[in-house]
């Protein structure tokens, strides 16, 4: 964007952010990919098989029906001979028929295997992406996966049915057209081989130049996009502030810029294909000429012209095909380069192989058909010298170690980046400790598998993901198996009928992506449903920062209580009405354990917990 | 007045009109669009030009040798339009002249080509698409927050971009389009006809089957390419969430569910697609092969004709040939065109949706211009409602005398925000009046009115853009000077100048994100910067977590200063601070006063008192710690 002449910030709705690194489009040919990608085809081996003997075919079928026209035309008509018309034409309607019907299998079958070749990419990266552990997650941004499963699997689909198969057709055509073309004549042949490389070039030229202003033209159009985007999520803003003048000034300046580029493209595309006819056109006047003066001198027969004639645009045409199939072979090459990469991402860490499952000893308890020990409902967890980083270079927590005793409620109260977080994703095993052991139930917990450990694991965040669907369907998440009663049977423990009740369609609102369409509190209320409908033995809990409505957080309250009895929980809590139940505070500063003890107990310390306390009091104004 | 705020397309536009409407817009740019079909009936007229010199040549090389008596003798070839080829000449030299204008038709024939390429990009590209992207976006910045409540931001999007390519497809794709197909085959059918009548007829006989199996295939196909779209929008949606709720997902330990769930529908992608293959895969050979009987014909009854001496060769056959290819490739685009008719009035409608929606709230007749306002609010018996079922608002009795702080507590749609935005006319109330300043609001400038109000939403939307861009976003020539008394005044000037490059810093930047707490503060120096008479807060801290809670605190207390203030708060601590407080129910005001008048009466307001007092204990002893303090 242009800078204003005075020197001030030039006017604009929304900047491009600088630090997206653009993924490279094109990537030169590589043996290794190419034999990784046709392992994918195993599966589908005699389809494939078939496929490209049938491509064979075609290839060599194409040009014999334009031979056979020549022919004919050279032949029989030219020369008069009705007789032998019949017989050639008979001929030709039987080529034409055996290569139609061949094209219905050569086009299926390459449609066919390029799907199930995307399909079972798709399914392979998904399987992949879900094994990985939650440090991927933060560390890749949703767009650069959701790119590898929709446009870089696009254009491996493309690359398979398209460059492989098309290609082989449309160079197998371009041989058997030079083939004959030199057999028939070889002089003017060379005229025509000598075409060849100016319309190579002539293409070559010019299709780098075209990908590069569709580059400039997509790029000037993801500005204009963007400042579409943000106008419209900020139309509060702008409306409220009276822009919309200015605003409707500046996207046009972008749509002027966007369609400048739009015009480059189209002048490079003007140049091109007429010059290409062009090629063709000198090619005609040139035969004419020479095969003129070959005639007339009696070196050759009229009817070879007619064969050129008919004949050289099975040569030329592959030409273009090939250069564009070509460069789409790069971007598929790109393209696979990325799948692959993800593919290979090694997890930073995963289950030892040694690794056992956690028992849950509920289930023991009713098969051995004694009650289950009230005890044994919570799991114990135990930290012992646990330091963590994220990255190694910076330590988040430093030898902490505590004991949290079976069904019993530990709160977690700090600033923020004091570690609470990173208790959490310890003890669900999210991450793993750099020193130290967390130990549940007395394992160490890489000694038992991380799925065992989630079974038994509930967890309501912060920020609640809610799935397309039903709140039904979210509640039931914990526990697909469960039944519309079972639902009904937790959010009544909950105490929260009514509220669900009162929702459009009760249990069966559907909720948005963010879980849009029900109020923040509402949402927590069917994390909580969630988790209790899956019942687990460790509960963890990230209390919400914001506030909710008075009304609804006094209902939360209520459930809380009941979603945590009996189960051993980790509570971040924000709030001091959860503190108050914690039968342990852990009062955490720079990734240190400071303080630990009750809320009363706490309290009369008169330190770090009694001056978060008193800040808490004065924001909440209690 | 039966439209109701936010409601589109009241009732469905017939087909007809819509076209009507498209040639309308098409008549604005009928120069250009002239000047393209000429251009277009000059390339075809030049193109069969050069196919008949080609069929010339070749008639010339076989009368040549005829002569010679080395092949059965022919007509001497005869031009086209009344010339005539030099017989006198030395036959070498025919043949040259006849190439050199093959090659000079073609160069006329590449530059023209060129123009053409250029022109109807001008007229779609750059005036076309950048009028009516322009004329959408223009509206759509007026209409109100009802349309962008049901409408999500992708579809918006869409309709600017998707939708109005899909608008000017009607002007190049069908109208040029239908113009330069007619015409040429017309011209192509002429052409055949005056070679031979019958070998035209015999040759497109097939046409009309062709045309007809196109239509019919793509209106069979075009449904199963949407579901297909569908099945595999939903396949990478699924993907998506997954990802977005992996959390979640590994909480609960439900990979494995997950995986099928996926893998059912990535499945599903491929066996509907798998139906598709089969149609395609017997369409397009059928229709290789209906274009392969007009060549059989071609060769049987044309060379039938040849060898009888009713057709030249070259200006004949070969001709005829050239003609039936370009014949055809015309007929193939016509499954083409109806798609396109077919796209662009499903985008036209959605358009014209946009730019026909009523604007409810304009500017009336004679309003009044006041470039400066008081302050002084007043609620006159206002009722609203967004539809006609819901009352969101009713009798709503409230003055505000000019600086003064009115608090607004109440539970989620209980209306406080609906009425704060009656007061800046985001909404016209269904009844009663809003006066500022003793004026109607309705009666005022919008302009004069929103300018003096500034307003803090609950999560405050701010632009990818330089921190200084967004506070001065609603007064971009603001200098240096005043954004950074604004930042002051919102306790946000300490922190900006920490940022990486200041007030240069873009937002958005990894590295770049900022608290909830420093966003607000942004909004609340955005608002300031204007200086108006009367703020609105919406919930200011609602989306800030209660440990950068109080980072904001100060901003509202230096930005409520000598203004108007409507704050909606749910803290006791920030409704104490207001002049008086109001609390809202099912719509209604259901509570009036300070807040020591509101604690001492039994109601809505001392259970919410009493619900954040939940620790008494813990209050008591920290005012008695404070007392010892003291």
């Amino acid at each position: 964007m242009k800078a204003s002449p005075d020197g001030r910030r030039p006017l604009s709705l929304v900047q491009r952010a600088r630090d997206d690194e653009p993924d490279a489009e094109m990537k030169p040919l590589d043996l290794g990919i190419v034999r990784r990608l046709f392992g994918y085809t195993r599966a589908s081996a005699r389809k494939r098989n078939g496929l490209i003997a049938l491509t064979v075919v075609r290839a060599s079928q194409l040009p014999a029906l334009a031979w056979v026209s020549a022919l004919i035309i050279a032949g029989p008509i030219a020369g008069g001979r009705t007789s032998s018309l019949l017989g050639w034409l008979v001929g030709y309607t039987v080529l034409a028929i055996s290569t139609d019907a061949l094209f219905h299998f050569r086009q299926r079958f390459a449609l066919e295997i390029g799907e199930e070749v995307v399909g079972r990419m798709r399914a392979e990266i998904f399987d992949h992406v879900s094994r990985m552990p939650m440090s991927f997650f933060h560390r890749v941004k949703l767009g650069r996966i959701l790119g590898r499963v929709t446009s870089d699997v696009e254009s491996l689909r493309v690359g398979i049915e398209h460059v492989i198969f098309v290609g082989i057709v449309q160079l197998g055509q371009m041989v058997f057209a030079a083939a004959v073309m030199a057999f028939t004549d070889w002089v003017l042949f060379l005229v025509v081989l000598g075409l060849a490389p100016v319309l190579w070039v002539l293409n070559d030229h010019f299709r780098n130049r075209l990908s590069r202003d569709t580059r400039a033209q997509q790029e000037s159009f993801s500005r204009v996009t963007a400042t579409l985007a943000e106008s419209i999520n900020g139309i509060r803003v702008t409306q409220g502030f009276v822009r919309q003048d200015t605003n409707a000034g500046l996207f046009r300046g972008l749509l002027a810029d966007h369609s400048r580029y739009s015009m480059g493209t189209a002048r490079s595309s003007a140049i091109l294909l007429p010059l290409l006819e062009l090629n063709s056109q000198f090619f005609v006047a040139i035969l004419l000429m020479l095969g003129g003066w070959q005639v007339f001198s009696g070196q050759v027969d009229v009817g070879v012209l007619i064969t050129f004639f008919l004949f050289a645009n099975q040569f030329f045409a592959p030409l273009q095909v090939l250069g564009n199939l070509y460069n789409q072979a790069l971007i598929s090459m790109a393209g696979a380069e990325r799948v692959f990469q993800l593919l290979d991402t090694k997890p930073d860490w995963e289950d030892a192989p040694e690794a056992v499952e956690l028992p849950d000893p509920r289930e023991k308890g009713p098969a051995n058909g004694g009650p289950v020990a009230a005890d044994f409902c919570g799991a114990g967890v135990e930290f012992r010298g646990v330091s963590f980083g994220y990255d190694a270079a910076r330590p988040v927590l430093h030898d902490v170690s505590f004991t949290a005793r079976p069904g019993k409620m530990v709160a977690l109260v700090g600033h923020t980046g004091s570690g609470k977080s990173s208790i959490i994703n310890l003890v669900s095993k999210f991450y793993l400790p750099t020193a130290g052991e967390v130990l549940i139930d007395g394992r160490e917990i890489r000694t038992i598998t991380g799925r065992s450990l989630h079974r038994q694991t509930g967890m309501v965040q912060q920020h609640n993901f809610l799935f397309a669907g039903t709140v039904l369907d979210n509640i039931r998440f914990g526990r697909p198996g469960a039944t519309e009663a079972d639902v009904r049977d937790a959010v009544a423990r909950l105490g929260c009928v009514d509220l669900f009740d009162s929702l459009p369609q009760g249990l069966r609102t559907v909720v948005g992506e963010r879980g849009s369409g029900i109020s923040t509190g509402q949402r927590q209320l069917v994390c909580f449903a969630r988790a209790l409908l899956a019942d687990p033995r460790l509960l963890i809990f990230d209390e919400a920062t914001s506030a909710i409505d008075a009304l609804t957080e006094a209902r939360l309250q209520q459930a809380l209580l009941t979603l945590l009895a009996g189960r051993t929980s980790f509570v971040v809590a924000h709030r001091l009405s959860t503190i108050r139940h914690a039968d342990l505070v852990l009062v955490l500063d720079r990734g240190r354990v400071v303080e630990r003890g009750t809320h009363a107990e706490l309290l009369s310390l008169k330190k770090h917990y009694a001056a978060l306390h008193d800040q808490f009091t004065r924001m909440g104004g209690a | 007045m039966n439209a109701f705020p936010g409601d589109l397309a009241v009732e469905p536009v017939s087909n007809g009109r819509l076209i009507r409407r498209l040639f309308g817009l098409a008549w604005r740019y009928r120069a250009r669009c002239v000047q393209v079909l000429g251009l277009q009936l000059l390339l075809l007229t030049l193109g069969l030009s050069g196919l008949s010199l080609t069929g010339l040549g070749i008639d010339y090389i076989s009368w040549v040798l005829g002569q010679r008596g080395e092949v059965r003798a022919v007509e001497f070839p005869q031009a086209k339009f009344g010339l005539q080829l030099p017989q006198s000449w030395e036959p070498l030299n025919v043949l040259l002249l006849i190439a050199g204008c093959i090659l000079a038709f073609a160069i006329v024939r590449a530059v023209l080509n060129f123009f053409y390429t250029i022109s109807i990009n001008r007229l779609v590209q750059q005036r076309l698409v950048v009028d009516l992207r322009g004329e959408v976006y223009d509206k759509l910045q007026k209409l109100s927050f009802r349309f962008f409540d049901a409408n999500t931001t992708g579809s918006i999007i869409t309709r600017v971009t998707g939708d109005v390519q899909a608008v000017r497809m009607f002007v190049d794709q069908v109208m040029i389009q239908s113009v330069i197909m007619i015409v040429s085959l017309t011209i192509y059918t002429v052409y055949m006809a005056s070679l031979h009548p019958g070998l035209t007829l015999a040759c497109l006989a097939t046409t009309p089957v062709l045309a007809l199996i196109s239509v019919a295939f793509s209106r069979h196909i075009q449904p199963l390419y949407a579901q297909s779209r569908e099945l595999v929008e939903q396949m990478v949606q699924h993907f998506s969430e997954s990802i977005q709720g992996v959390q979640v997902t590994k909480a609960f330990g439900r990979e494995q569910e997950d995986r099928e769930a996926f893998a059912a529908k990535n499945r599903a992608v491929f066996d509907q697609q798998k139906g598709i293959f089969w149609r395609v895969s017997l369409f397009s050979p059928t229709v290789g092969f209906l274009t392969r009987i007009n060549m059989i014909v071609l060769l049987g009854y044309g060379g039938w004709l040849v060898i009888h001496g009713e057709l030249p060769l070259g200006t004949g056959l070969v001709v005829f040939a050239g003609l039936l290819d370009q014949f055809s490739g015309q007929v193939n685009q016509v499954a083409t065109l109806v798609n396109s008719v077919q796209q662009s009035l499903v985008g036209a409608r959605r358009v014209f949706e946009i730019l026909d929606a009523p604007v409810d709230v304009s500017d009336a007749p004679g309003a009044k211009a006041r470039p400066r306002l008081g302050g002084n609010v007043r609620f006159d018996h206002v009722a609203f409602s967004y539809d006609r079922n819901v009352e969101v608002l009713q009798d709503i009795e409230l003055e505000v005398k000019p600086g003064q702080c009115v608090a607004i507590l109440g539970a989620t749609g209980a209306g406080k925000s609906s009425l704060m935005s009656l007061i800046p006319r985001f909404y016209d109330p269904t009844a009663g009046r809003v006066w500022v300043d003793g004026i109607d609001v309705r009666e005022l400038r919008i302009e004069d009115l929103r300018r003096a109000i500034g307003i803090v939403f609950q999560e405050s939307f701010l632009f990818s853009n330089t921190v200084a861009a967004n506070i001065a976003f609603g007064h971009p020539d603001a200098t240096q000077a005043q954004i950074e008394k604004a930042a002051r005044v919102a306790a946000a000037h300490d922190f900006i100048t920490q940022l990486p490059q200041g007030y240069d810093t873009v937002l958005g930047e990894s590295g770049n994100t900022l608290s909830g707490g420093q966003r607000q503060r942004l909004a609340i120096a955005r608002a300031v910067l204007l200086e108006p008479a009367i703020l609105l807060l919406d919930d200011p801290t609602a989306a800030i977590d209660s440990e950068t809670e109080h980072e904001i605190f100060e901003a509202l207390e230096n930005a409520i200063v000598g203004r108007t203030t409507f704050i909606v708060a749910h803290r006791l601590s920030t409704l104490r601070r207001a002049d008086f407080i109001i609390v809202m129910e099912e719509g209604r005001i259901v509570q009036r006063g300070t807040h020591a008048e509101l604690m001492r009466v039994p109601g809505a307001y001392l259970r919410v008192a009493d619900l954040q007092l939940v620790n008494r204990e813990d209050a008591s002893a920290l005012l008695r710690e404070k007392e010892e303090r003291l």
